[in-house]
């Protein structure tokens, strides 16, 4: 398998050749795909250009071993079906997991092994076109990439890293939602730094706003520390709850006043902004967002990368910091909710709790839960101050994604899609539990869920954070 | 990019309807683009939110937090969405002339 693999890194020249232009236009790929590409980053010659990146992509990265297995295996069993919650709903063949990933497996089969190029040379005709390209380009982005199909795979296929793979190859020749790379450009190369093009002023304006507000409802002098040098966490939050979620924001810095922490954290001026979309689209972005972490570590001489609430954000640097950010010499990675729980269970935390009488359930964001990560810490949390939660069913490692998972929550464009096919389950969910209170500890799930709720009448439902109910029920002296 | 016409009115928008220009804004244009979130007619507590949208915009290239927004107009979130159906960030900035929210918002 070793020799094989070194010897066809590169598409065959006579494939190339036998992919005939015209190709796509970006007004054709516009008119179909409204919300996927910037219409003057697309140029001609679609299927040509899809290979040449596949192949790269093969090349340079260890992704090949990993798709010449999945493409030994048929993947037609259909299983996964069981567990996706957007087949569940479409009933559409198109939407069983592992239909989608063999798009791209056949694409891999016809084009990069011996026996698909000796078979394509005899039938003549190119399999990839334009139309494939286009299918791809729309079902990757229809699947949310939840993972929750490589829990019920027999043979062991993550349908999720497949999308995530289609995309980067996507998006290696273009074809990739705006909203995704408009916000990454800003955070990578813009003036502000981050998703939401916050410049520091407005930062520092709403930080002042949150600490004045904090002494206003509970009477003590909070702060948020900036650019602090030697402290234990350095705090990246999802940089749109510098916008939305203000409780979310101070119930995070009570609890560090509340451990005795105040002088433990500190935000970062230069680059604050904790969300990875490089995780749903591209390892170049996922590398650069991650790499932008480590040096607002180092210059601060920070020891932990602390996240906030919010699942991509959280995974991304979990699972990948030690692959960019020098293996075991990688700094560790803590999410909010681990910190907050370890507070709790020293006892250091009083939450009051006749404070929340309204019923309380809990969404497990699919980056935090699936693996297994972060799944009982926020309910023993919950527990001991809400009198009255509820679970959903199913949760925890098999919960139901938002339906606004693997960035499609950021596509405006596909609201109708989001609320009405991949967050109707969860919708259902929600209403069987009764609960006033969503807790979604996840700047995704937030915006995903207040839209699921919205579109399906469920108008009494509230979604928060697990800060910002931490927030209405602590006891601060 | 498309453009949007309203009588006499024509301003450059994005594929949402967020202007292009934001420069470009005043009271007249905050009236047409009213009209594309289901507005008719903005009313003084309309204007309140718009009007701190701007000032806030213009001094800080940005929306303000929500929590701010309802805190200085004295509305809940709730009669934000009653003025804007769309609410703030898709519906209130869109009048107000500033640039679509980007990212998780």
């Amino acid at each position: 398998m070793e020799a094989e693999i070194r010897t066809l890194p590169e598409v065959s020249q006579d494939v190339l050749a036998s992919l005939r232009p015209p190709s796509l236009t970006p007004e054709k790929i516009q008119e179909r795909l409204s919300y996927i590409i910037e219409k003057d980053r697309v140029v001609g010659d679609l299927p040509r250009r899809f290979l040449e990146a596949f192949a790269a992509v093969l090349k340079h990265t260890n992704y090949r071993q990993v798709i010449d297995n999945y493409a030994r295996i048929p993947a037609r069993c259909a299983n996964c079906a069981c567990a996706c919650q957007i087949y569940q709903q479409t009933h559409d063949p198109k939407d069983v997991p592992c239909y989608r990933s063999n798009l791209l497996l056949e694409v891999y089969r016809r084009h990069f092994t011996l026996r698909g190029i000796v078979e394509g040379h005899l039938s003549g005709a190119p399999f990839l076109t334009d139309d494939l390209i286009l299918e791809m380009a729309e079902t990757y982005y229809h699947c949310t990439a939840c993972r929750r199909c490589t829990l019920e795979c027999p043979l062991g296929i993550d349908h999720g890293l497949v999308t995530h793979l289609a995309r980067y190859v996507l998006s290696e020749i273009g074809l990739v939602p705006r909203a995704l790379v408009i916000s990454t450009r800003e955070q990578l190369e813009g003036q502000t730094r981050n998703t939401s093009a916050i410049p520091w002023p407005a930062i520092a304006d709403t930080l002042e706003f949150l600490e004045e507000e904090i002494k206003d409802d509970k009477g003590v002098d909070v702060k948020f520390p900036v650019d602090q040098p030697g402290r234990e966490f350095i705090f990246f939050a999802p940089v749109s709850d510098y916008l939305m979620e203000a409780e979310t924001l101070m119930g995070i810095a009570v609890v560090f006043y509340a451990t005795g922490a105040m002088d433990s954290w500190t935000i970062s001026t230069e680059f604050l902004d904790g969300i990875n979309y490089g995780l749903f689209y591209s390892d170049w972005i996922l590398e650069r967002c991650l790499r932008e972490e480590l040096e607002q570590l180092r210059r601060l001489e920070a020891r932990k990368i602390l996240i906030g609430e919010c699942g991509h954000a959280s995974r991304s640097a979990k699972a990948f910091m030690r692959t960019f950010g020098g293996g075991e010499k990688a700094p560790p990675v803590v999410n909010i909710m681990e910190y907050t729980y370890r507070a709790l269970k020293e006892g250091k935390l009083r939450l009051d709790p006749d404070v929340i009488s309204e019923r309380v359930t809990y969404h497990d964001p699919c980056n935090l839960a699936r693996t297994g990560w972060i799944i009982d810490e926020p309910r023993e949390i919950l527990r001991s101050f809400c009198r009255d939660y509820v679970e959903m069913e199913p949760r925890g490692q098999w919960n139901l994604c938002c339906g606004g998972g693997g960035g499609t929550v950021s596509v405006d464009e596909i609201r109708p899609y989001r609320t009405g096919v991949t967050g109707v389950k969860k919708a259902e969910q929600i209403r069987a539990t009764g609960a006033h209170y969503v807790v979604a500890p996840c700047a995704n799930c937030k915006k995903q869920l207040r839209e699921v709720c919205e579109d399906n009448g469920l108008d009494d439902v509230e979604v928060v954070g697990l800060h910002d109910l931490i927030y209405k029920a602590i006891v601060l002296e | 990019m498309p453009t949007f016409t309203y009588g006499d009115l024509s301003i450059e928008v994005d594929e949402d309807g967020f202007m292009q220009e934001p420069e470009q804004w005043n009271e007249e244009v905050a009236k047409a683009l009213a009209t594309t979130e289901g507005v008719d007619e903005l009313t003084d507590e309309h204007w309140k939110v718009v009007n701190y949208l701007r000032e806030y915009y213009l001094q800080f290239g940005v929306a303000p937090m929500i929590r701010k927004l309802c805190k200085e107009t004295g509305f809940n979130l709730k009669k934000i969405y009653e003025l804007f159906p769309s609410g703030p960030a898709k519906g209130a900035c869109k009048v107000a002339g500033l640039p679509k929210p980007t990212g998780c918002v």
